[in-house]
């Protein structure tokens, strides 16, 4: 994996965006931004020619039952170079801007993401659900799912909240 | 006054030429086809959700199951990943039988794709003929650990067991093979009139849209994009070998397939290069039997058939990954398929679903 | 007169029923059935033939073994495949057109078998040697499509309506240079007869004198009869198996019997048109001579199907107007100019 992504520059961005902090203890600190800045943050990493990230590698969301945090992996062709990006997300309304905005490409990664974890994403083309069925009404990733029970009403699979086990 | 209605046909996910389980809505006027939505989930077994309890070793097996025709290039990347997070040294020898490994079953999967696409051209002959092929390797694989398809032989840390003298001969026989293969399948099939006019022109996907969609793998290295994560990223061992990276010039469906024929002969290299060079010493790194890597969460990337396959893992510092997300090529690549589709005919549909190579065992996840 | 093993013995056999029944009309009708049956017993087995045939010799292209479980390396796969079928439920989706969906494979089926009556065996061994002879053949073979469009229109599945219209685009497409190539033939030999076409094959075969003609006829035979490069129709990984993907069962045995009945014809009939017939040396008798010529022409047009993809539909439509046509209108010229020098000479 090409090299990560300079200290000097990561100071640069923290100048630019004030929400913008990282951990200078490690070797490859992932830089976090406040929500609403982010969009601003991506738009500046893609557009700026000394930076140029052409390609968004990986966008995913992780639970960690008191927040969500929304992972973006960002890789340069041109400078053979990486930066990783998150963002803290509220867990009882999780709402973030979409990425396709910027990368067109991560239009099924975000609905993927919309699907498993239940991640809004704010001005998608399409964000309906992409492997769960439609009517399924539970986002599988997240750490306190519980599957729901498969029944046929009517000739129509539908998805019910299971009966408490006790 | 003659009147036509545009009509949708929902292609899959029974259908002879999908590729498994994919669902393809296809809107047609006629037989000209103005839109294809591709649906999937019809494979979803929650790998992601599965691997978050189960144990870093328990996880591997997982990985088989992503892209079920490439198993070692998927055991590569989860492990290799493992590895990043936990800082585990692989010995020298296991990182040569990795890449003899992955690049053999790099041909195995071309092969699926050389076959399922003549067969989707409408000549089952041509199907027969790669899927021949591939058996040899799957014999070797059968050699070196007992499974024809899903392998799980790469291990965190190394490898299952050595590589035995039986395999590497074999594996030696095969490359001696190869362009006896190569030659065969252009006498069959790419030199064929009707092949090369089903294929040249058709389903252009241009460096732009590749680009657009974050397409990988050979799909986007046929477009004309000189993108190969073997090359950018060298992981594993694959900076010590010489190889080349076949471009494609339109990326048209014509493109999509040399690219990946052209992409067999360089494997075959690799293989070549690996076999003669072939360091001794032990197969497997000191790993501890209870694995708990440090709190943290790691990204890593490796070029499997498909294009480029990322494993994300966040690690609480327990035995079991706190969470797993994979980034599957084929999935990724899919997007492009309503832009491929646009303009063409419905057997061009076929052939387009045929070389951006799909699988959706790894789609669905 | 007529001579050969087949005419004799027909002879005598109505010399006999003459003796016992004594009216000559009952004796012509009685004489027909028996000729009747003859022939859809040919086609009956030569479908059971020409299965395991075929599986055997895709099996020997695609350097596999094929069938050899059931009987003596195989042999009675046919049969058990017919067992299978005959055994199969039979479902009839919903939101057909019943009539017509019923209809569709019995219709397709008429037509081949009615065929087998212009087909001269042997010398003088010709059901019905009637002097618009290649003209009704033709007539006949084009009525295939109406059950193909039938069954497509009737199935109430879009895939069965594309393959049903694709019928009849390629109809349009290979029809006329068929016609054209044909025709050469007809300015040879100057009558529309089957026994004459064959006659005036004696001494050279068409297939010296038309090369042409030739080469545009096997190309629209396989499009005729639907094989491989050109079974778009069916054309499995597209549109699953066109007008016949909602058949099961016997319905679904009664469009393969027509097809393989189809694919004999189209041999039959080069046998007939190019290459001479039953003409050949005199060791073997002449009806020999024919279903030797017919197996070589069938397993011809089996290896091009086992080794080509298949063409786009464009492809096709533009290859019959553009190419085939322009060709079969140039081999008429030069018929009707290489005649007139032939009899000025």
């Amino acid at each position: 994996m090409g090299k990560y992504f300079d200290k000097e520059k990561l100071e640069l961005l923290k100048a630019q965006f004030d929400t913008a902090e990282y951990d200078a203890e490690q070797a490859e600190p992932a830089i976090y931004i406040g929500k609403e800045q982010l969009l601003g943050l991506m738009r500046v990493l893609r557009e700026t020619p000394t930076y140029a990230f052409d390609r968004m590698s990986n966008l995913t969301a992780v639970d960690y039952k008191e927040y969500f945090e929304m992972v973006y992996s960002l890789y340069s062709r041109r400078f053979d170079m990486w930066i990783t990006v998150k963002v803290k997300l509220d867990h009882d309304k999780p709402e973030v801007e979409s990425m396709t905005q910027i990368w067109e490409g991560t239009n099924f990664e975000e609905r993927e993401t919309y699907d498993l974890m239940g991640i809004n994403f704010i001005h998608h083309p399409d964000l309906r659900r992409i492997l769960m069925p439609d009517n399924y009404d539970a986002h599988p990733l997240r750490k306190d799912f519980v599957p729901l029970e498969p029944k046929i009403e009517g000739g129509v699979l539908t998805w019910h909240k299971q009966k408490s086990m006790s | 006054m003659a009147q036509t209605e545009k009509y949708v046909l929902n292609m899959g996910p029974q259908h002879p030429s999908t590729h498994g389980v994919l669902q393809v809505q296809v809107e047609l006027d006629g037989e000209n086809i103005v839109g294809a939505k591709p649906i999937m989930g019809y494979l979803h077994r929650g790998i992601e959700k599965l691997m978050e309890s189960r144990t870093y070793t328990q996880c591997v097996p997982y990985t088989d199951r992503l892209d079920y025709v490439s198993a070692m290039n998927n055991n590569l990347g989860f492990c290799m990943a493992v590895e990043k997070l936990a800082s585990i040294e692989v010995p020298r020898r296991a990182e040569y039988i990795r890449v003899i490994c992955a690049e053999l079953n790099r041909i195995a999967s071309h092969h699926v794709f050389i076959g399922s696409l003549t067969n989707d051209l409408g000549s089952a002959t041509g199907m027969i003929y790669a899927f021949r092929d591939r058996e040899k390797i799957l014999d070797l694989f059968n050699i070196i650990c007992g499974a024809r398809m899903t392998a799980h032989y790469i291990r965190i840390g190394g490898v299952a067991a050595d590589a035995q003298e039986e395999f590497l001969k074999g594996a030696q026989e095969f490359v001696n093979y190869v362009p006896a293969m190569l030659d065969e399948y252009d006498r069959i099939f790419t030199g064929n009139e009707i092949f090369q006019a089903r294929m040249k022109g058709t389903s252009i996907i241009t460096r732009e849209t590749a680009l657009k969609y974050s397409m990988s793998g050979p799909n986007i290295r046929a477009s004309g994009v000189d993108y190969d994560i073997r090359k950018i990223d060298k992981y594993g061992a694959y900076g010590d070998f010489d190889f080349e990276i076949p471009l494609g010039e339109q990326g048209d469906n014509w493109d999509r397939y040399i690219v990946r024929l052209k992409e067999v002969q360089q494997s075959a290299n690799i293989i070549q290069q690996a076999l003669d060079n072939m360091p001794d010493g032990p197969v497997m790194a000191k790993v501890p039997k209870v694995l708990k890597p440090p709190k943290g969460d790691a990204y890593h990337r490796v070029e499997n058939t498909r294009g480029e396959l990322g494993f994300y893992i966040v690690s609480d510092g327990s035995t079991k990954p706190y969470r797993v997300h994979i980034r599957r090529p084929s999935f990724v690549n899919l997007q492009a398929l309503d832009s491929m589709c646009q303009g063409m005919l419905l057997a061009d549909a076929v052939t387009a679903f045929a070389t951006i190579d799909p699988l959706m065992g790894e789609v669905d996840c | 007169m007529h001579s050969g093993i087949l005419y004799s013995t027909a002879q005598a056999l109505r010399e006999i029923l003459m003796s016992l029944v004594g009216i000559p009309i009952i004796v012509d009708i009685i004489m027909t059935v028996i000729c009747a049956t003859i022939l859809l017993l040919i086609m009956a087995t030569s479908a059971l033939v020409f299965t395991l045939g075929e599986r055997k010799i895709c099996a020997f292209i695609q350097v596999r073994i094929g069938p050899n479980r059931v009987g003596p390396g195989g042999l009675l796969q046919s049969v058990a495949d017919m067992i299978k079928l005959m055994d199969k439920e039979d479902i009839v989706p919903k939101g057909i057109d019943k009539w017509l969906w019923v209809l569709s494979p019995i219709l397709l089926l008429v037509p081949s078998a009615l065929i087998y009556a212009f087909f001269p065996f042997d010398d003088g061994v010709i059901l019905a040697d009637v002097n618009v002879g290649l003209f009704l053949l033709i007539a006949i073979t084009s009525q295939t499509v109406l059950p193909f469009l039938m069954g497509g229109y009737a199935s109430n599945s879009k895939y069965s309506m594309i393959g049903g219209m694709r019928t009849v685009a390629q109809m349009l497409g290979y029809e006329v240079p068929m016609v054209f190539a044909l025709m050469g033939i007809v300015m040879l030999t100057g009558s529309l007869k089957m026994s004459a076409i064959v006659e005036a094959q004696s001494n050279v075969w068409f297939i010296v004198l038309q090369p042409l003609a030739f080469l545009i006829y096997i190309v629209t035979a396989l499009l005729e009869s639907n094989r491989p490069p050109f079974n778009l129709v069916e054309g499995e990984s597209e549109i699953i198996a066109g007008p016949f993907t909602e058949y099961t069962g016997m319905r679904w045995a009664l469009f393969f019997l027509a097809e393989f009945s189809n694919l004999m014809c189209i041999g039959i009939l080069t046998t007939t048109l190019f290459l001479g017939g039953w003409h050949g040396p005199d060791f073997l008798p002449g009806f020999c001579w024919f279903w030797i010529k017919t197996f070589i022409c069938v397993l011809f047009y089996q290896w091009v199907g086992w080794t080509f993809p298949r063409l786009r539909i464009d492809t096709m439509l533009s290859f019959g107007w553009k190419v085939l046509l322009p060709i079969a209108l140039i081999n008429v010229l030069l018929t009707g100019v290489g005649i007139y020098i032939y009899n000025i000479m």
